[in-house]
């Protein structure tokens, strides 16, 4: 099961991209309505429309934030408990920016975690991501 | 048959113990409600309703060979995995492109 990793080079200053992940207006603007801080174990939401499934809140702590370099923050909402992560490198003028959005592996109606114990180590660990690769690839 | 909102909710279908360790038996290779009743040590009648729920909730194939019907795990249920990826994947690139066009708005 490969998780989403999404990587782009900024024709801007990593100081300046910095500033727009780590601020509340910025992420605003560019992401959803939040109350995030820029400090580790703050509690924070993305607020967006309400879908099937899924009550538009997305709960968050920031998990890890090292400037200018690493933002980490979990994503729990709409039945998936997730992390996200931001790495910013400079690259001259410029700052690469890869985005990972990371744990879905397990995260199906089938198999949540209530799940888990029961014997469904295997199936989580090998016959699911077997089966995903096998029908899904990537 | 008559499908009831409740009954559809995989979560609460795979909440029980015994329906666990019949969807875990059913994944090795298809199975008859009987010898899953066997392998549970339960009735016949109570490893058929834990079947019906399974049922209902979507979470099992059946096949019928001559007077016997065989149960599996219906594997497409797996494909929600793969289809929350894709949306989040749509998701992250849109707000990426959001994010250069706000950047560039950042600079003026």
């Amino acid at each position: 099961m490969k998780d989403i990793v999404i990587s782009r080079t900024l024709a801007f200053p990593r100081a300046m991209v910095w500033a727009a992940l780590t601020s509340s207006d910025h992420l605003a603007a560019w992401l959803m309505p939040n109350d995030f801080r820029p400090i580790p174990n703050h509690a924070f939401t993305f607020k967006t429309d309400p879908a099937p499934g899924f009550d538009g809140t997305v709960h968050c702590t920031v998990l890890e934030i090292i400037e200018p370099e690493r933002l980490k923050f979990s994503w729990r909402g709409g039945g998936i408990d997730t992390v996200v992560t931001f790495e910013l490198r400079e690259k001259g003028k410029e700052t690469q920016l890869t985005l990972s959005h990371a744990g879905f592996a397990g995260l199906s109606n089938l198999i949540p975690r209530v799940a888990l114990g029961f014997g469904w180590k295997d199936l989580l660990s090998k016959k699911l991501p077997a089966y995903l690769s096998a029908h899904f690839p990537k | 048959m008559t499908y009831v909102a409740a009954n559809q909710d995989p979560f609460k279908a795979i909440a029980d113990p015994n329906r666990r360790r019949m969807l875990d038996l059913m994944f090795e290779e298809s199975r008859t409600v009987g010898s899953l009743a066997e392998a549970l040590g339960i009735s016949q009648p109570a490893a058929s309703q834990h079947m019906q729920v399974l049922r209902l909730a979507g979470l099992v194939d059946e096949r019928v060979e001559g007077r016997r019907t065989f149960y599996s795990v219906r594997a497409v249920e797996l494909r929600t995995v793969a289809d929350w990826i894709a949306k989040y994947e749509a998701f992250w690139t849109e707000k990426l492109d959001t994010l250069e066009t706000h950047l560039a708005r950042m600079k003026n």
